[in-house]
């Protein structure tokens, strides 16, 4: 761990009068990066990866000689899933530290959390998690798929003929904005379809919540009403998944008879569960593990072979989502300043329009001038009976990122 | 891969004209086509789904050999288990096999450079059906044929009724051939005999379901409604009979849930209502204790997988219950002993100590064994569950929850009332000081009561494991509930915790339909503090001198 | 209800030293190291996120000493007084909100996500500052008067209190976690931008901030030392340490204890007040019962029954887990929950019988020789 806080602390005396005197020797040939994502707390055992996938992207790009001449240097902490320490530490991070760039946040509440400070302090945050849209600030990176142009094309699939044709949609979600904003989209979707506002159903429980029997019963009555094919959207988030799934099979209910479409659904859920009767079930990211592309087997056993020789206390042949666009960040960031020839924020920023990066999914990621959003593909996947993912569809090409979205 | 059209129009298009040349000719009853038919399975969905209907079809007439053979494939497909290489299929005996048989010739070949179709949830649903018709019509044993009659029901609607006519005409066993003969009856509720439709109305109302009512409810708008009182009588008949067993179908699972919670509720609840009624003491670290429960759990569940026969394997969660009990015992009494032996006189102390041991034990868990979910590998009896009448579902893992609270229930009430241990704690609880007066060493009693609450926390944990996700962190979230249902039920009194978590669990249930979960949680709370307000003592209070 | 279960912890009253103004050496201090630690900020204008670390130690102070307070000098446990700060946050946010969107006409996020066109009509006036200030202390007071009122009636007290305080604390979150409650959900609210019209996050505010939160500790502190050390305050002790006596000879210790119950709710809220402009957020987390016992657990750790303990708790439990969650994040828990066993079983005074260690050998001896 990088003790920065703790320099903090043990140089109190020295920062009050002299800031200058405990600047690093070696910051003249080397350029810092920030990462925020927890270790410890409720976020620990998804989100402390992306420490990991940030060093071995800046150790990969220090290989190649780093960027304009400058070793690349990454600064951890842990925020300890505590919303306001996110703040505090980015604030720390910009302020003291000094770093180009930061990386992180996974809940929504973390990034409104450090939106502000980025935004006073004129820094750059990499955000790798989809999310509910509807926001654009200059300050922040958007690196994955904003509703419009992810959940809306799978939503699309399912009710097409290629797809189960579904007519009828129970969504249930975790009770706050992401799955609430997630809803409000589609039912304004639906209703510009000529759906009937008879064929959704909505309900919300509480975080971390796991009694779902009562919900299960309520969904196969739903899927017993007349009216065409229902399909589940699962919004609910973290230990609620894998709870909801269990009671879903356990109630005899098959991906066949009602589809689950699960938003927030990575491997990492699935593990502890017996998936063969989940066999079906569908998930929507902008990355799957099974996607076939060089680049993924490239980056699949550059990880695996990352956690192997520093002893990453993570899975080294599960990789997600969010890791692949911590890495795209980090790749992204190196283009923009390589193309700026300078770590300045507004310069880097200038060089967004028109950057393009092969990324492991296979698509070419490109970011266009009208927002800081990064165009992505769309892939639909299908769970196993291996806790894992196949690839059911992809979208043909990157759709490009719509922020704010026309439906609600 | 992505099955654009564009990419693979024309493959598509000229696997499609294979396909319906197939289709006729398995239509009339000739041999089925292997090499037509495999190679549209590698065709995109659409091609994948004329197939796969074609066959369903045609297995009503088609020779028993290739309908056999086409539900071999048809598994394979199920499971991922066939891969495509050229213009050819491979079965694979398990997925991720270097080689396999070629399904039309039976050659071996390795597999390198082949490529899984992944089913798509429509093309899925239709693989099912016609695999589980190949099973029906030439399953080798009674059980694989009752298995492909299931998958049928379920999807009775896209199933020919010839299918099940010659199903039924070659039956052996005359059980399966009797529910053979009803579902092939109800198929025919949009049969052009008059007489048949009424029989077919009356066997859709034998075995009653939402899906069924709605089924019915279809019919309303046949002109036959209208016009034929006969028809009438008898389908609003069904109807009503229909509504009424789906209505107490549905009473019997807001029953069961509420049961089920309430359990659940209840083993997380009774240990503390020992501890807290005997010694006062806040302990806020039981949640772990079940946890640790899990835990143990886990610990006999690899144990098993090491070093006994694979096949015991199943028996690992009835082996766990004492290792549970013991693990979460032996930490409690430890924890007595190191720490809250010193703090008798001072509870509120006693709290932040268990609070710090919660915290230890959260941590040291993390620590040791990591923060993902436990990987449980679930017995057949507590996974899947059986319709049970209507649309009610006994689940499994539930029912095992639910005996499990009973027998711990049972347990409880004979070792307080019908052994030494229990009438020494009950003479502590109700008046410390004269029990001691009279002999009782009451600090033991306190250890041991502690010990056998810990225990049964961590009896709570084995019950657990099939229900909810085991990971640190798991005890944390049923400490509120499990302190309200103390509280509510009255310190000490082992049979006020039963009727408050019945009462808990019975609310939660029903207010959850109505206002949805996370009011009923906070309805039901605030009725809680509120009635605490009026009552402190709670439901049942038990008398003592303090 | 008395007996084992009521026992307030600590050491009675009548053992330790007299509880008069100037006979707290120890207090006096400490609000002089507030006073010129403000003094310093101002002066000296160390890095903004330094400040903004110190003012966010002193809010936790603040709401350190509402809890010793109730606990410390009136033996009740609350386990719920997160409920109490997050009224003061969620009330200030409010006014951060509507204020800024007053002033730069920029809808707040929360609107958008709400799908609000405009602020519902419980915003109204939240744009004056002084209407937010009494809001905010007028609703604690309210809420803390009817649980008092309806708990120290029927006598619920002891660890029933805690128990049923912890239960209403979660249930708070619950509530707040909804959406619909119409307060952000699990969001919450951020992005702040203005004070009083100034743009948040400047130096200038910043400081403003953390030297106003350290003057208000001092005066909680010295207001609180008034209190405690005037007959009202050796009413309290009395109360703690044997209720139903005090009962008997003719003294309504309900109204006492809603009256103290009341004043510690407020001064919670004030630190709820003055903590979320410095860390631009709040959510339901504040709420969760966790955070509760996390506060009891400084004043533990500080010393209960102490003004100065509580601080010193506070502080120091505060200032480790900032800096070990970034240095050691593994150990944090581990040293959190060991330096709570310590405490508890070594140290009743918490951290003040190590300095009463070097000062008073004698005192420590004859307390640690009680049963």
């Amino acid at each position: 761990m990088v003790g920065f806080t703790r320099r903090g602390f043990l140089g109190t005396a020295a920062t009050l009068s002299a800031p200058a005197l405990i600047r690093p020797a070696w910051a003249a040939d080397t350029v810092k990066l920030g990462c925020l994502f927890s270790s410890s707390g409720t976020m620990a055992n998804i989100e402390g990866r992306l420490n990991y996938v940030v060093r071995m992207a800046a150790d990969g790009l220090n290989a190649k000689g780093g960027v304009n001449g400058r070793r690349i240097e990454v600064v951890t902490s842990d925020p300890a899933s505590d919303w306001p320490l996110y703040a505090q530490i980015g604030r720390q991070m910009l302020q003291q530290e000094k770093v180009a760039a930061l990386f992180g946040c996974w809940t929504s509440v973390s990034r409104k959390s450090v939106l502000p400070v980025v935004e006073q302090n004129d820094g750059l945050l990499f955000y790798p998690l989809h999310f509910e849209g509807d926001e654009n600030s200059k300050n922040v990176v958007y690196v994955n798929s904003p509703p419009a142009s992810s959940v809306l094309p799978a939503v699309d699939y399912l009710m097409g003929a290629e797809g189960v044709g579904a007519k009828r949609f129970f969504m249930v979600g975790s009770d706050y904005v992401w799955p609430r904003t997630i809803n409000k989209q589609l039912k304004a979707y639906w209703t510009s379809k000529g759906v009937p506002e008879t064929a959704w159903r909505e309900e919300y429980v509480p975080l971390g919540f796991s009694n779902f029997q009562t919900l299960v019963n309520q969904i196969r009555s739903f899927a017993a009403q007349p009216g065409g094919q229902p399909i589940v959207v699962l919004t609910v988030v973290g230990s609620s998944i894998p709870d909801f799934l269990r009671e879903f099979a356990n109630q005899g209910i098959r991906a066949t008879d009602v589809p689950i479409l699960g938003l927030d659904m990575v491997e990492a859920d699935l593990e502890g569960l017996d998936t063969a009767p989940l066999v079906g079930h569908l998930n929507c990211w902008a990355y799957l593990q099974a996607a076939k592309a060089e680049a993924n087997t490239t980056f699949l056993s550059e990880w695996a072979a990352y956690v192997k020789a520093k002893g990453v206390p993570f899975s080294a042949d599960t990789v997600i989502d969010p890791m692949v666009s911590a890495y795209d960040s980090v790749q992204l960031w190196a283009l923009a300043a390589a193309k700026a020839g300078s770590f300045d924020v507004p310069e880097v920023r200038k060089a967004f329009p028109g950057l393009r990066f092969a990324d492991p999914s296979g698509y070419t990621l490109t970011m266009g001038g009208e927002n800081n959003y990064v165009a992505r593909g769309v892939f639909i996947g299908s769970v196993n009976e291996k806790q894992g993912f196949d690839i059911l569809w992809q979208s043909p090409d990157a759709p490009k990122p719509v922020p704010f979205s026309p439906y609600g | 891969m992505a099955e654009g059209p564009g990419r693979f129009g024309l493959v598509a298009l000229l696997l499609w004209a294979a396909s319906l040349v197939a289709s006729p000719a398995l239509a009339a009853g000739a041999p089925l086509d292997r090499g037509a038919f495999t190679t549209a399975l590698c065709g995109d969905g659409a091609v994948q789904g004329t197939a796969v209907e074609g066959i369903l079809h045609a297995s009503a007439e088609a020779e028993s050999g290739d309908v056999a053979w086409a539900g071999t494939v048809l598994r394979a497909l199920l499971e991922r288990r066939l891969t495509c290489l050229g213009g050819s299929a491979l079965l694979l005996d398990r997925a991720g096999a270097a080689d396999g048989r070629d399904a039309a010739t039976g050659a071996v070949r390795p597999v390198a450079g082949g490529r899984a179709p992944v089913l798509g949830l429509r093309q899925r649903a239709l693989a099912e059906t016609a695999s589980g018709a190949a099973s029906l019509l030439t399953g080798s044993g009674v059980a694989a044929r009752r298995a492909g009659l299931a998958t049928l029901e379920r999807r009775i609607t896209s199933v020919p009724e010839a299918l099940l006519l010659r199903a039924a005409s070659a039956e052996t066993d005359p059980g399966l051939k009797v529910s053979l003969a009803a579902l092939a009856q109800s198929a025919a509720l949009s049969s052009a005999d008059p007489a048949r439709r009424l029989g077919a109305i009356r066997a859709v109302s034998e075995s009653p379901s939402g899906a069924a009512f709605s089924r019915l409810s279809a019919l309303k708008a046949d002109p036959a409604y209208g016009s034929d009182p006969a028809f009438r009588g008898t389908l609003d008949a069904a109807l009503a009979r229909v509504a009424r067993a789906v209505s107490i179908g549905d009473g019997l699972a807001v029953l069961y849930n509420g049961l089920s919670f309430a359990s659940i509720l209840f083993m997380a609840a009774a240990g503390l209502a020992i501890i807290f009624g005997l010694m006062g003491v806040i302990n806020l670290a039981q949640g772990e204790f079940i946890m640790i429960g899990a835990y143990a759990t886990y610990g006999v569940q690899e144990a098993f997988r090491r070093l006994a026969p694979p096949a015991w394997l199943d028996a690992y969660l009835l082996a766990a219950i004492p290792v549970a009990f013991l693990a979460a015992a032996g930490v409690g009494i430890a924890i007595e002993a190191l720490i809250l032996r010193h703090l008798y006189r001072r509870p509120l102390m006693s709290l932040l100590a268990t609070w710090a041991v919660s915290l230890l034990l959260i941590n040291g868990v993390r620590v040791a064994v990591g923060s993902q979910n436990l990987q449980f590998a679930m017995p057949p009896y507590v996974s899947g569950g059986v319709p049970l009448y209507a649309d009610f579902v006994v689940t499994w893992n539930r029912l095992f929850a639910i005996a499990f609270a009973a027998v711990t229930l049972v347990l409880t009430l004979v070792i307080l009332k019908r052994t030494p241990l229990g009438l020494d704690i009950r003479a502590v609880t109700q008046n410390r000081d004269m029990a001691a007066c009279l002999g009782i060493r009451t600090r033991r009693v306190d250890r041991l009561a502690f010990g056998f609450g810990s225990g049964l926390a961590g009896l709570a944990g084995v019950a657990l494991c099939p229900i909810y996700s085991v990971n640190p962190g798991m005890g944390a979230t049923f400490i509120v509930d499990s302190f309200m249902v103390v509280v509510l039920g009255g310190v000490g009194t082992v049979v006020g915790t039963l009727v408050a978590a019945l009462g808990i669990g019975g609310a939660n249930v029903l207010i959850e339909p109505l206002y949805g979960a996370v009011a009923a949680k906070v309805i039901v709370l605030a009725g809680i503090i509120l009635f605490l307000q009026r009552r402190p003592e709670g439901l049942f209070a038990v008398r003592r001198r303090r | 209800m008395s007996g084992a279960l009521d026992l307030s912890p600590g050491v009675p009253a009548a053992r330790r030293p007299g509880p008069s103004l100037g006979g707290d050496p120890l207090l006096a201090g400490l609000v002089g190291l507030v006073l010129a630690t403000a003094l310093a900020l101002v002066l000296l204008q160390p890095a903004p996120y330094l400040v903004n670390l110190v003012g966010q130690l002193a809010a936790f102070a603040i709401l350190a000493v509402s809890l010793d307070l109730v606990w410390g000098y009136l033996g009740i446990l609350s386990l719920g007084h997160g409920l109490f700060f997050a009224i003061g946050g969620y009330v200030c946010a409010m006014h951060l909100l509507a204020h800024a969107y007053a002033v730069t006409g920029t809808p707040p996020d929360l609107m958008q996500f709400m799908g609000w066109k405009s602020l519902p009509v419980y915003w109204t006036g939240l744009t004056s500052a002084p209407y937010a200030l009494a809001l905010a202390l007028g609703l604690t007071a309210a809420v803390a008067f009817v649980f008092g009122l309806a708990s120290f009636r029927s006598r619920v007290n002891g660890v029933y209190f805690s128990i049923i305080s912890q239960a209403l604390v979660y249930v708070a979150m619950l509530l707040m976690f909804r959406n619909d409650t119409g307060l952000g959900g699990n969001n919450g609210m951020t992005g702040f931008s203005r004070l009083f019209g100034w743009p948040m996050g400047a130096p200038g505010v910043v400081t403003g901030l953390a030297v106003a939160t350290l003057l208000c500790l001092a005066a909680v502190l010295v207001g609180a030392r008034v209190l405690v050390a005037s007959p009202l305050g050796r009413r309290m002790l009395a109360c703690r340490d044997d209720e139903a006596r005090l009962r008997t000879l003719g003294y309504g210790t309900t109204r006492l204890k809603l009256g103290i119950w009341c004043l510690s709710a407020v001064i919670a809220a004030l630190a709820g007040l003055l903590y979320v402009p410095q860390v631009g957020i709040i959510n339901p987390r504040v709420l969760s019962p966790d955070l509760s016992i996390e506060i009891a657990v400084w004043v533990a750790i500080g010393g209960l029954g102490r003004l100065g303990g509580a601080v010193i708790g506070a502080v120091a439990v505060n200032a480790l887990k900032f800096w070990l969650s970034a240095a050691m994040p593994e150990a944090w828990p581990f040293i959190l929950s060991g330096l709570v066993l310590v405490v508890v079983l070594g140290l009743p005074n918490g951290l003040l019988d190590l300095a009463a260690l070097r000062l008073k050998p004698t005192w420590l001896r004859r307390a640690g020789s009680r049963p």
